[in-house]
């Protein structure tokens, strides 16, 4: 656990001696919200953590823009919270440090577990640090369940735009539910609250050089958390709105870091999903209410005129994994872009299902089948744009849980594919 | 008039026939090597293609591209096939320098030395080509992943120019293992690409300048909010 963390973090840890609760911030390049982001974990610790001894580390990726300064010297006055109950026993200590490893998210979040390890925490928070709508009482939310209800691991529940999270809503979340049969209904949200219990098993996993050690690692720790019998909850946060996305992170090698770690745990725990069967709502903390999300611009032609080029171009690749009725309708799909154009439930789940096929059975190139995969991503996320253009946010959900079931109504397709060899199987398969 | 006659006529034959009693032992034996030979190389095919077919060496070879390549010429059923054949001309090439060994044929023993000499180098030859086949469609995918998630256009023609190019420099070191005159083809190859770089560049230069202006502004100016419209995450 101590090679995780730098001779210099180590010597500031056991001076901090012991900790119940550990807030996590990953940052990079961060210094215009960074402030505000410890601002509200302090304060959130302050008014409702008041008797236990807490710590907030930021973990940085060598930010230049004076990030970790800015963590440093942010305060909050106590006495401006006007519903505080009881002053703290102890303030909020507050460490920054850059973290080792691979450059990433996950690298950050490792050295935050191997903190809380070090530290004896029984409860830890992450938030990201771009986040422009975080409030104190998102850290009781996060945190309360772990501490006073047994939770392991608690997802959060945001509202967000219709059109926003669309690997979330088309790839992540179906899966998650079909595969693991918990509605977490934002697998890879960024902000997660956990035991020391879990953070330690976390610790164990040899997954650092991986993409997990990125933008994978979101969806590892819930499918971690699941997979492996962790009691799980989400919480009801309000609206997510975080500065605008890293310039850095582009959507090929984001996509690739999160849908390539969901392959990989499902090649994991592929004992655990094909025993289990059907979905389970998990208890909600938080008291729901409506809030304005901000607009989200969408060129849905652009993403279909990518999707009817990818179809065209890449089909020498799609035929190695594709089965051969999933391309037909692909191409004819592709042939018919305009109002019309749709990419059906059930072609889309086949899609994803064969992907996750070929990824196990390794018929081709890892990136590259990660990459091929994001031309038929955009298609499928004109089609949902084009068809939800006029639908309310619930009509929305609705319809997200209509492609869910269709996941789950498949689940013996993927079965097939998985056990068959890939190639061998390229001409089953009956997609609409 | 006798004498006349067997100088003219039965001479000959008598003189051919004692050259021929002399060489047929060695006739004979080539036959025979040539035949038990023949058989031993057809026998040789049969078993390596069997044993490559059980061992699934088409859908490795699949994976590489190379297969199409092998399909493409007409002259192979299968990557095996190929490879089998390969076995079989091998074979026979060792069978004709065993015949010319055995009947001692005056060029025999330079031919064997030359031969054996060469085997690394056409192994070393044949490494590298499939070498060079499995990078060229390596990169050549990976160039036309890059082009079309970047919306460029051309992105087949990138794509087969990235696997032509690798592959012509996997060709030219091939041939330089094995030792073939290689200036005229360098010369060849500098000379034609050279010349396309350059009518690239001219043709695109008078013929596309307001689209290169464009191509670079787009390129050089800021992603506005239209470009990054929302959070896939």
């Amino acid at each position: 656990m101590e090679s995780v963390l730098s001779k210099d973090v180590q010597e500031r840890l056991k001076g901090v001696g012991a900790a119940e609760i550990v807030v996590g911030i990953p940052s990079y390049n961060n210094v215009r919200t960074i402030g505000h982001v410890v601002r509200a974990c302090s304060a959130g610790l302050s008014k409702y953590f008041p008797t236990h001894r807490s710590l907030i580390i930021n973990s940085d990726g060598g930010s230049t823009d004076g990030t970790r300064e800015a963590a440093q010297q942010a305060e909050h006055d106590t006495e401006s919270l006007l519903l505080l109950t009881q002053h703290p026993v102890s303030p909020v200590q507050r460490i920054s440090a850059p973290y080792l490893g691979v450059p990433g998210k996950g690298s950050a979040f490792r050295t935050i577990f191997a903190a809380a390890g070090l530290l004896g925490a029984k409860a830890c928070v992450v938030v990201d640090s771009d986040l422009r709508s975080i409030t104190p009482q998102w850290i009781e939310l996060l945190a309360g369940p772990v501490l006073g209800r047994n939770f392991d691991f608690i997802a959060p529940y945001y509202l967000r735009h219709k059109f926003d999270g669309t690997i979330t809503n088309g790839i992540i979340y179906p899966i998650t539910r079909a595969l693991f049969g918990k509605r977490v209904r934002q697998p890879i949200g960024g902000d997660f609250g956990f035991s020391g219990r879990l953070a330690a098993r976390y610790l164990e996993k040899d997954v650092w050089e991986s993409d997990v050690a990125r933008f994978g690692v979101d969806i590892w720790m819930t499918l971690t958390a699941i997979a492996e019998g962790f009691v799980t909850g989400q919480a009801y946060l309000g609206a997510k709105l975080h500065d605008a996305k890293d310039p850095g992170a582009d959507l090929t090698a984001m996509f690739r870091q999160v849908v390539g770690s969901l392959f990989t745990l499902m090649e994991t725990y592929q004992q655990v999903w094909q025993s289990s069967n059907g979905s389970q709502p998990v208890p909600m903390f938080g008291f729901p209410f409506e809030v304005g999300v901000e607009p989200v611009k969408v060129n849905a032609e652009r993403m279909v005129a990518a999707f009817a080029r990818g179809v065209k171009e890449l089909d020498s690749i799609y035929s190695a994994f594709l089965s051969h009725p999933t391309r037909e309708a692909l191409a004819a799909w592709a042939a018919n872009t305009g109002d019309g154009f749709r990419l059906p439930d059930k072609l889309w789940v086949h899609v994803i299902y064969e992907y996750a096929a070929a990824w196990h059975h390794r018929t081709l190139d890892r990136q590259h089948l990660m990459e091929s995969l994001v031309p038929l991503y955009l298609g499928r996320t004109a089609s949902f744009v084009l068809e939800m253009r006029d639908s309310s946010p619930i009509e929305v959900e609705d319809r997200i849980e209509c492609l869910c079931s269709e996941f789950e109504h498949e689940r013996a397709y993927l079965s097939t594919r998985w056990l068959a060899n890939g190639k061998e199987n390229s001409h089953a398969g009956n997609a609409g | 008039m006798q004498g006349m006659l067997d100088k003219t006529f039965v001479e000959p034959f008598r003189r051919l026939a004692a050259h021929f009693e002399s060489v047929w032992p060695s006739l004979i034996t080539v036959l025979v090597i040539l035949i038990i030979g023949g058989a031993v190389a057809v026998t040789l095919r049969w078993m390596v293609f069997r044993l490559l077919t059980r061992a699934k060496f088409d859908r490795l070879v699949d994976t590489t591209g190379f297969g199409s390549a092998i399909l493409r010429t007409q002259l192979f059923r299968s990557p095996s096939d190929f490879a089998a054949r390969i076995v079989q001309g091998v074979c026979w090439a060792f069978i004709v320098l065993f015949a010319l060994v055995a009947v001692e044929a005056p060029v025999a023993n330079s031919l064997v030395d030359r031969f054996v000499n060469y085997i690394p180098a056409m192994l070393t030859a044949g490494l590298v080509l499939l070498l060079a086949s499995a990078v060229s469609k390596f990169l050549a995918r990976s160039a036309l992943l890059a082009a079309v998630n970047a919306q460029w256009p051309g992105a087949r023609l990138l794509a087969g120019s990235v696997r032509v190019l690798v592959m012509t420099l996997g060709v030219l070191v091939a041939l330089e293992q094995l030792r073939i005159g290689l200036t005229p083809l360098l010369v060849t190859f500098a000379i034609l690409f050279a010349g396309i770089v350059v009518a690239g560049a001219i043709a695109f230069g008078y013929g596309a300048r307001d689209m290169a202006r464009q191509w670079l502004q787009e390129r050089m100016k800021p992603p506005t909010q239209e470009e990054e419209p929302f959070h896939h995450l």
